[in-house]
């Protein structure tokens, strides 16, 4: 059985990948857009959002998910 | 009194003063409104599937191509051909939609009520299973909202737009709305006893299955099943995924094969299409602004789970599919890719206002006999008129007539809508009115009328003029000639932009004049099509079916 504290380090992992990872892309000149583009920028908050989320969920301890 | 009460309430024993009295009946007057805005929203739905079953041509321009999907099927021959050779066609979605209407067409031949009935059937059925999920958790029985889970289904525009054609979306959408429900039974069953049912899990995955293969869109409730079952007991969801990946791969690979690498190249390549960020932005507004009461409670419902119980099947299926209905931003896809969040807040927002009142019910306050029933009926007076306002977000219904008209303009809407006929091969015109009210009008959803029917039937005559069958954007005009279906345009054109179409043997015939008509309605063909086309035909006749300019065209001399 999964946990709260499981889920949230799940998410926050993820979100955590996902902000690293479009950051990334400005470092390999990937993309249509100079600097942040419009999608960029969206799944930034995206990935910033669950991140955030994952953090809130780690207190909550063993609870089940 | 009580007896009605408590129907809808649920049930209570204490006597009430005059003050509670008058809230009781308040409740209850904003209750039966409720059910009867809904059930106003099914009566249109009615009526919109039963002038669709009377109709003999394509209403949406895809609805031919899965007809002729179904006859190659009822034919034992394969849908997944190779589009470089004539007639140029290929189909782009698995078959389970339409194995399941060939008998309708083994029987009454290549009709478009059979799908239109089937498709319909469907989504009824996915309306069932919403109320009952909704039904089976409440703990004091509340008739409205289970009600409420299947009418606002049926009352969302694009269910409503959508659920009654030959498309295999929402045949989908029933697949998944079964699968989940079942899990859902499933697991809190097993959970109450203690005992696993591997019986019961493999109708599951038996159901997510034939979701995928009747639209590969399925993807997402696939994925959402398998996390709840992860959450609630992760060796099992291991166990039971591998096999499931095994027996998908194996029918992939088994229909690959059998069709020679057609299956993939047209159910596969040609569903990798450009995604148009603005197109994703603009149906996300839409759906949030046509369903706002849904999305807003079935959210909050989900993240109280999150954070105060454990996350259903319901809620982790609402996000999942939420998010990927950004999708619907793909070239082709469009607001139907919605369908599966709206069932699934359609299960939540009831499933969240039934928890509410229960809770309500079951707090033990001690400070004041009648306050749990005073609670409630406050809960409900709120509760109904939230449901009321998303009645409103939904808008659309025939003005037809007098009486229809006179409804729109007593809930203070417009009695008819300008529209242009859509045009592509012919000059633009201006916009003229039609019975039919929107909030999200996308021409789709205005019943065909009598005139539509004389206006297909004219255009199908324009083919018997020639002797051969018609290039044309829809199956409908060949199909009800009996001639053949040539060419699948935005499946062509796909397999074009991804490289795996060949235009050379097509331009040859229609530079040869090969065909004695051309029709054409939205010019969906790849370029070097339409430039030969334009060189080597003309336009003698413009024909208006559900506002829809046609093109008629035959060979220059």
């Amino acid at each position: 059985m999964i946990t709260k504290r499981m889920l949230g380090i799940g998410f926050a992992a993820v979100g955590l990948l996902a902000v690293i990872g479009l950051l990334a892309v400005d470092l390999v000149n990937a993309g249509d857009f100079q600097g942040i583009g419009p999608v960029q920028r969206l799944g930034l908050i995206g990935g910033a959002a669950v991140l955030v989320l994952g953090l809130t969920l780690i207190p909550l301890g063993n609870r089940p998910a | 009194m009580n007896r009605y009460f408590s129907l809808f309430f649920g049930p209570t024993r204490e006597d009430l003063g005059r003050p509670d009295q008058i809230l009781r009946i308040l409740g209850y007057v904003l209750i039966v409104l409720v059910v009867l805005a809904f059930l106003g929203y099914l009566w249109v739905y009615g009526y919109y599937a039963y002038r669709l079953l009377l109709f003999p041509f394509d209403y949406d321009q895809g609805e031919g191509f899965e007809l002729l999907d179904t006859l190659m099927l009822s034919r034992g021959e394969w849908p997944y051909r190779d589009s470089n050779v004539y007639p140029f066609y290929s189909s782009n979605y698995p078959p389970v939609f339409h194995l399941a209407i060939v008998p309708l067409v083994w029987i009454f031949g290549p009709q478009y009520w059979t799908g239109r009935l089937v498709a319909t059937i469907g989504t009824m059925v996915t309306a069932a299973a919403l109320s009952y999920g909704v039904y089976r958790e409440q703990k004091e029985r509340r008739w409205w909202l289970v009600l409420f889970a299947a009418l606002a289904f049926f009352a969302s525009n694009y269910v409503y737009h959508v659920g009654p054609l030959f498309r295999q979306h929402m045949f989908m959408v029933m697949f998944e709305t079964l699968a989940v429900v079942l899990i859902t039974v499933i697991v809190d069953r097993e959970e109450a006893s203690g005992k696993t049912n591997n019986r019961h899990l493999f109708w599951v995955m038996v159901l997510l299955l034939l979701a995928g293969y009747t639209k590969q869109l399925a993807y997402a409730t696939v994925a959402a099943v398998f996390i709840f079952l992860f959450l609630r007991q992760v060796k099992r969801s291991i166990i039971w995924a591998i096999p499931f990946a095994a027996v998908t791969g194996l029918i992939f690979l088994g229909l690959n094969v059998a069709t020679d690498g057609q299956w993939y190249i047209t159910t596969v390549s040609a569903n990798i299409n450009e995604f148009i960020p603005g197109q994703a932005i603009g149906l996300f507004r839409q759906w949030f602004d046509l369903h706002l009461v849904l999305i807003v409670v079935s959210t909050a419902y989900a993240f109280y789970q999150l954070y105060f119980e454990r996350l259903s099947a319901y809620s982790i299926w609402f996000v999942i599919t939420a998010v990927n209905s950004v999708t619907a931003g793909k070239w082709g896809a469009g607001e139907s890719y919605f369908a599966t969040a709206v069932a699934a807040s359609c299960l939540l927002t009831p499933l969240a206002f039934s928890r509410l009142l229960d809770w309500l019910n079951s707090r033990d306050f001690s400070w004041e006999k009648t306050l749990r029933t005073r609670l409630s009926t406050v809960a409900v007076v709120v509760m109904a008129p939230l449901l009321l306002h998303q009645a409103e977000r939904v808008f659309h219904m025939p003005t037809h007539t007098p009486f229809l008209q006179s409804i729109a303009r007593s809930l203070g809407k417009p009695t008819e809508t300008f529209v242009a006929p859509q045009t592509s091969c012919s000059a633009p015109q201006p916009p003229e009115p039609i019975p039919y009210v929107d909030d999200a009008f996308v021409l789709v959803g205005r019943p065909p009328t009598d005139a539509d029917i004389a206006a297909g039937k004219q255009i199908a005559a324009a083919i018997l003029e020639g002797d051969t069958a018609a290039f044309s954007e829809e199956a409908g005009f060949n199909l009800y000639v009996g001639r053949d279906v040539v060419s699948n345009p935005t499946q062509l054109l796909n397999l074009y932009k991804a490289g795996e179409f060949d235009v050379t043997n097509m331009v040859q015939m229609l530079d040869e004049q090969a065909f004695d008509t051309i029709i054409l309605r939205a010019q969906f063909y790849p370029g070097p099509v339409l430039d030969v086309i334009g060189q080597k035909y003309q336009t003698v006749e413009l024909i208006e079916m559900n506002k829809f300019v046609y093109c008629i065209m035959t060979p220059i001399k």
